[in-house]
């Protein structure tokens, strides 16, 4: 398929669309309204048409076509507002842009709104007016998973982490058995036997999940992790049950779900008496865990959520770690995770890390907030049927890399990693890609 | 005639003000979003952000590559309000002096141009086109008419040989017409945007997006580097 052309293959998810009876899209709009608070209120009566967020996103700037702008993505998600719930859109719906939710315009939101943004947030940076946009299209997305019409990809990863309690459906004794592999590598490696991957240590400081994905594909980012603990000399414990940061109901728009799956974490701390839990290198699950669960699970948290970022800025600030930049000496660069900084606010600590940690440290330009998108968030990795736009949506963030001449891309999120791997395959960039605490562990002075 | 048109562009006015605060309140009247998060930044700092340095070409990337067009936006609101100024004192009757027409009477032409030019934009550009539907191309042709009339208004002699000079008339017509419409499409978003700037510096003020650009000294090189390539952009 051409990556321009609108999804339009038969298969079983579109004739799902397809048979939409008019009480399934009822309960979608019914959803959609519940989800109108007065800040989106206000947003839905603010677009100006202006144009002016178009080359803030990664899918125009490569696509350069109409659907891929963000103020036409959001214009599909207003429009609707304005047939249902405005009184000009109600009476004259032509003249001021309303839509009707038919079946033609539930596909054009799937596609568009799943399969054309990465809910980056930069479009909303750069707008006139300064609308959430990315906000906004996951409203709607919520209002599709309503009548189970997340894309099948990433419909099944949130099915794994809801039934099996993490993402990648690991099984406890396989998880286990890593943490205690790992803990040997460790004790190996240092050349101490007291080194420890703490497993369900109860009153720890820090508890600390992962990225299920670290587990099954990437272990060496746990170890860099227990290796700067260990090094700090700190309290910390992973959790047998539950320890996955990742949180794929922030993609999908389901709050139920991402407010289910957040709070395994909010029980987890409860029930090992941590102090702070402490967040994995990924951009979403920082997101999710710092900022939204509490608004999904409506209350204020008991205790400190921090990244692992911040925690290991702390361990270098305080002296109770030491780096040495030598011992990293290719150039590196850092991508900016869009939920991590744009709207995470984790924006000086990998960069104070990895001043510390590497000799060259280059930075991409445009950087921090301003950052572009590498394409792979907003579920786009899970879903497979949009895989060639996102990887062409992907080259603004090739070219940037290219420019900076840079050997190492370091990046604080396992989901921009495997985006950054195929974009490195891809457009050939011939770099390697490493978390920020592989790079601060590499540089341990023990 | 003149005091009938008067009180039309006043109840058009009034009509204006209460459908849009009608609107304001249908708006509010939405569940507030309760933020349970712990905040990292101060929300304050954010809004200061939003409607300073965060509008700044060197800061915003949009504004920084469609220059002409931000600037273009810029002569146009400045234009409508110096012109609504203007209504209000042609509607008072109060002679202003020379010195005070001018500037008016440059404002407003700047804004009518400005007006005409982003019409022109949405009506060529085959982007702006699809994004388009037909109320924005009224809302436009609406204040532009406004515009125009305000700046040729300036232009009378004072005081005006002839007791009702048409312009005049013509001016308030348009006045009614714009007022009339504001509620009804995009002109609208003039009471909603300093809501929506707030609601952005308190999303990223609360984070702490911004204030980490501010308080550290990377940050400081950031905008730097941003007002060069901001002066780069102007070199042809
Ligand atoms: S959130 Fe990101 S991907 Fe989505 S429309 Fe905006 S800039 Fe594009
Ligand atoms: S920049 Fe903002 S106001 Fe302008 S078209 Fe885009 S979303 Fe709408």
């Amino acid at each position: 398929m051409n990556e321009n052309e609108t999804y339009v293959s038969k298969d079983p998810f579109d004739e799902k669309i397809e048979q939409l009876s008019p009480a399934d899209r009822e309960k979608a709009l019914k959803v959609f309204a519940e989800k109108i608070n007065r800040e989106f209120a206000v947003y839905f009566n603010s677009c100006v048409h202006c144009g002016l967020c178009a080359d803030s996103c990664h899918y125009y700037l490569t696509h350069q076509d109409i659907q891929s702008l963000p103020a036409y993505k959001l214009g599909l998600v207003i429009g609707i507002f304005k047939k249902y719930f405005s009184f000009m859109g109600k009476n004259m719906p032509g003249w001021v842009g309303a839509k009707s939710f038919d079946n033609r315009m539930v596909k054009e939101w799937v596609d568009s709104l799943y399969g054309r943004c990465s809910l980056c947030g930069r479009c909303s940076l750069n707008c006139s007016i300064g609308i959430n946009i990315a906000a906004l299209i996951r409203a709607a997305r919520g209002a599709l998973a309503a009548i189970g019409l997340v894309p099948p990809g990433l419909q099944s990863t949130i099915e794994t982490a809801v039934e099996k309690g993490n993402n990648m459906g690991i099984k406890k004794d396989d998880w286990l058995e890593t943490a205690s592999w790992l803990e040997e590598e460790l004790q190996t490696e240092i050349a101490d036997p007291a080194a420890r991957i703490p497993m369900d240590q109860k009153d720890a400081r820090y508890f600390y999940t992962i990225n299920p994905r670290e587990a099954m594909f990437f272990p060496l980012s746990i170890s860099a992790v227990a290796k700067l603990f260990h090094a700090a000399g700190e309290s910390w414990t992973l959790a047998a049950d539950s320890y996955d940061v990742t949180n794929y109901g922030l993609y999908s728009g389901d709050d139920e779900t991402a407010g289910m799956l957040s709070d395994r974490l909010v029980q987890g701390m409860a029930k090992l008496g941590c102090k702070t839990l402490v967040l994995a290198e990924c951009g979403h699950g920082f997101k999710s865990n710092r900022w939204e669960a509490p608004e999904w699970l409506s209350k204020k948290y008991g205790f400190e959520v921090k990244s692992i970022l911040e925690v290991v800025a702390g361990f270098i600030r305080e002296g109770r770690i030491k780096l040495d930049p030598a011992k990293n000496q290719e150039p590196v660069t850092l991508h900016d995770p869009c939920n991590l900084v744009r709207m995470g606010g984790i924006i000086e600590e990998q960069r104070f890390i990895l001043r510390h940690a590497v000799s060259q440290f280059i930075e991409m330009i445009p950087n921090r907030e301003k950052n572009f998108c590498c394409g792979g968030g907003g579920g786009q990795l899970a879903m497979t049927q949009f895989s060639q736009r996102r990887l062409k949506a992907g080259g603004v963030k090739a070219e940037q890399i290219r420019k900076t001449g840079a050997k190492i891309v370091a990046t604080p999120c396992h989901n921009c990693i495997d985006q950054l791997m195929e974009l490195n395959k891809h457009y050939q960039l011939d770099v390697k890609i490493k978390t920020v605490c592989e790079l601060a562990a590499d540089a341990l002075v023990l | 005639m003149l005091t009938f048109m008067k009180f039309g562009v006043i109840i058009a006015f009034l009509f204006s003000l209460v459908s849009l605060s009608y609107l304001v309140l249908k708006t509010f009247s939405h569940e507030k979003k309760k933020l349970n998060a712990e905040p990292r930044g101060d929300w304050k700092k954010g809004i200061i952000y939003a409607f300073g340095k965060g509008m700044m070409p060197w800061e915003k990337e949009s504004a920084r590559n469609h220059l002409p067009t931000y600037i273009g936006g810029i002569f146009y609101h400045i234009g409508i309000f110096i012109s609504l100024l203007y209504l209000l004192i042609v509607i008072l009757a109060i002679q202003l002096p020379a010195a005070v027409i001018l500037p008016v009477r440059v404002l407003s032409l700047a804004g009518a141009i400005a007006g005409l030019a982003l019409l022109a934009k949405r009506i060529f550009s085959p982007v702006m086109r699809a994004l388009s539907c037909p109320d924005d191309f009224a809302a436009n042709i609406i204040v532009d008419i406004f515009l125009i009339l305000s700046f040729l208004h300036t232009l009378l002699p004072a005081p005006s040989p002839v007791p009702v000079p048409v312009v005049t008339l013509f001016l308030f017509a348009s006045a009614v017409i714009m007022f009339l419409y504001m509620p009804l499409g995009k002109i609208r978003h003039c009471f909603f945007f300093f809501y929506v700037r707030i609601l952005f510096g308190i999303f990223y003020g609360r984070r702490g997006v911004f204030q980490n650009n501010f308080c550290h000294q990377g940050g400081k090189v950031f905008l730097i580097i941003n007002f060069l390539v901001f002066l780069r952009a102007l070199v042809p």
